[in-house]
């Protein structure tokens, strides 16, 4: 029932020069959480309607289960989508929206209201089909469109920023069920959003655009921990960048910055010549000054922002302006600004980065 | 600070000088049409008048004057029909186009009829619909028909000339009314399995039902009321209501039975205009439309 979808060297233009979405291949799993992530303007949108059917690529194809769908119009693709801002229809009520692709589909009145039921119970929604979206909140018309969406059993289901108008507290119970929805029902999902956070706390693997590009295609955790380009590093999380020249001393790899600092790297870069490394805040290891041993740099603790779990500092160290995240969890000391630190980390956290 | 007293908004006396035209303009004459529709003569220049409802049993005596009215509710509605029909989709595609140029360029020339004046306007219809018009000649000249066909002078080319002029009132009402339909929501519609078509029908054409009343009843409204095009098209073949008033009044002094005649139009258009939105609002299912 569920289907992988294949894009296969798709390119979508408009004027016949700017490219919204330029050679991007990407290979969805069956059953796979997949989301597209990247700023506005990224191609992300625009390469979900395309595989909703509403846009036709100018180059490669698209195939959903193995059949090519490049050319199938919108309406005979069996996908589900959950719009921004819903498009519920706003002139029909909660059940005639949910039943409409039955509707579509020719079932039979009985079978019809029996499976809105089945979906509104899904969405726990129950007794809400003779209202009108109108008069519902903006999570419960989220989960209208998301029953609207399931009820049909599509192959795939497609989210454009479905939980972007939901305020914080609802954004996330709502990431929560729908995550637990796509699961159970072993959808394949792919998810566009804006927001890091939600991307990394729902996904299987996300890919990450930028100018219409993928940059990296990955799990959260490799988006996160090992993000491939400057561009990825930067995107997702807070992050510390550099960028020096690879010498070689004797058995190690060093990146030197400036004539200040100079980083060890844990691995070979592969290539000579510039190059871009990126170390999370919260890899960082604040101390008292002193005995320190291996990778580090001493510092002024700038300013302590206390974020309630952790404590985010802004450290003056070599020169420049520094970032490091402690838990609060009573293992660190707590530094106030102005204090003179410590910063400690191991070469292995040092993520080298391609353009 | 100074405490204000007031609590009507000053802005609010900006409606002084509209409700003031309308007092003046419209309850008044209106008022005054009703009167003299059941005064037996001028009060201004006559002694002795009294009430009497003579000029309402004469329309209804007179099976002439029925016809009369019934042609002008016909030419009325096949207006509004004609200028929807051609309207809506030209008014979908505005709402829907892309390029700015391309919406300007639309613009102007559905507002074209408006900016020709109407004696200019009749003799084109004419050199195009007469018996020797350009479209008779090349029919004949192409052995399609053998004698001209009758497109001048009759109910047709009225409705043809009223629909011609009031087509921007209907585009540009639907314009406003299809362009705040979130294109979205066809999309959801395509997207659960309706084809463009079906998507349309289902979702675009039901949300557009008020602009398609507001529309037709502007169209409806200035066709039953129009005088000079129903004239100059129909050739003084046809008589509509606002003929046959002007002809009372102007020829036959008759102001009592005109102003009879004028409220049996107004009643007409209130009665259409509520049975009109009654069927629509069922139809639509949107009890808020009423």
């Amino acid at each position: 029932m569920s289907a992988a979808i294949d894009i296969v060297a798709v390119t979508k233009t408009y004027d016949g020069r700017t490219r919204a979405v330029d050679a991007v291949d990407m290979a969805i799993r069956e059953g796979e959480f997949f989301s597209l992530l990247g700023p506005s303007g990224c191609g992300k949108t625009t390469t979900l309607r395309m595989i909703a059917g509403f846009e036709t690529p100018t180059e490669g194809t698209i195939a959903v289960g193995g059949a090519d769908v490049t050319h199938v119009p919108a309406h005979k693709r069996d996908m589900g989508m959950v719009f921004q801002n819903y498009a519920l229809f706003p002139h029909r009520s909660v059940g005639e929206n949910v039943g409409f692709g039955l509707r579509m589909r020719g079932m039979d009145r009985a079978m019809i209201a029996r499976k809105v039921t089945d979906a509104l119970a899904q969405v726990e929604l129950v007794g809400y089909e003779d209202r009108r979206p109108g008069q519902l909140s903006g999570g419960q018309q989220q989960r209208v469109a998301l029953a609207r969406a399931i009820v049909i059993e599509p192959r795939v289901l497609l989210c454009d920023e479905p939980l972007g108008a939901l305020d914080k507290k609802l954004r996330q119970s709502m990431q929560f069920e729908l995550k637990q929805l796509q699961r159970k029902l072993g959808l394949t999902m792919v998810f566009v959003t804006h927001d890091q956070e939600e991307a990394l706390a729902m996904s299987d693997r996300i890919a990450v655009m930028n100018a219409g590009k993928v940059e990296q295609i990955g799990t959260p955790s490799e988006i996160y921990d090992r993000p491939g380009t400057r561009f990825v590093a930067d995107f997702i999380g807070d992050t510390n960048l550099f960028r020096g020249e690879v010498i070689r001393t004797g058995g190690t790899c060093v990146l030197r910055v400036d004539s200040d600092l100079s980083i060890e790297l844990a691995e070979e870069p592969g290539t000579i010549g510039p190059l871009s490394v990126a170390l999370r805040p919260e890899k960082i290891v604040l101390t008292a000054p002193g005995a320190h041993a291996g990778q580090g740099l001493d510092g002024i603790v700038e300013s302590a922002n206390f974020q309630g779990g952790s404590v985010l500092y802004r450290i003056e160290a070599a020169g420049r302006r520094l970032l490091a995240q402690q838990p609060n969890n009573g293992s660190h000391e707590l530094f106030q600004a102005g204090a003179a630190v410590a910063l400690r980390w191991t070469p292995s956290d040092i993520v080298i980065l391609k353009d | 600070m100074k405490a204000t007293r007031a609590s009507v908004s000053p802005i609010a006396w900006l409606i002084a000088p509209s409700a003031l035209l309308f007092a003046l303009f419209f309850f008044l004459p209106m008022g005054l049409m009703a009167l003299i529709s059941v005064l037996s003569g001028n009060p201004v220049v006559q002694s002795n008048v009294t009430f009497t409802g003579k000029y309402y049993a004469r329309i209804l005596s007179d099976s002439y004057y029925f016809e009369v009215i019934w042609t002008t509710i016909r030419i009325g509605l096949f207006t509004t029909l004609a200028a929807l029909l051609v309207g809506y989709p030209l008014a979908h595609w505005m709402a829907r186009i892309r390029g700015r140029t391309a919406y300007a360029l639309l613009m102007m020339s559905v507002l074209t009829p408006m900016l020709t004046g109407i004696v200019v306007r009749t003799f084109a219809w004419m050199a195009l619909l007469s018996d020797k018009g350009a479209i008779n000649q090349t029919l004949t000249g192409l052995g399609l028909i053998a004698k001209p066909l009758s497109l001048m002078y009759n109910e047709f080319s009225i409705v043809l000339g009223l629909t011609h002029i009031y087509i921007p009132y209907m585009v540009l009402t639907l314009v406003g009314v299809i362009g705040r339909i979130d294109e979205r929501l066809e999309h959801a519609a395509q997207n659960l399995g309706a084809s463009p078509l079906r998507a349309f029908f289902e979702v675009t054409l039901p949300l557009s039902l008020p602009g398609i009343l507001a529309g037709s009843l502007l169209v409806f409204a200035l066709a039953i009321s129009a005088y000079v095009t129903p004239i100059l098209m129909g050739g003084f073949q046809i008589m509509t209501l606002p003929m046959l008033i002007y002809q009372q009044i102007s020829s036959s002094f008759n102001v009592g039975f005109a102003a009879a005649l004028g409220m049996v139009l107004l009643a007409i258009s209130l009665a259409l205009i509520i049975a009109y939105n009654r069927i629509l609002g069922m139809i639509s299912g949107q009890r808020d439309l009423q």
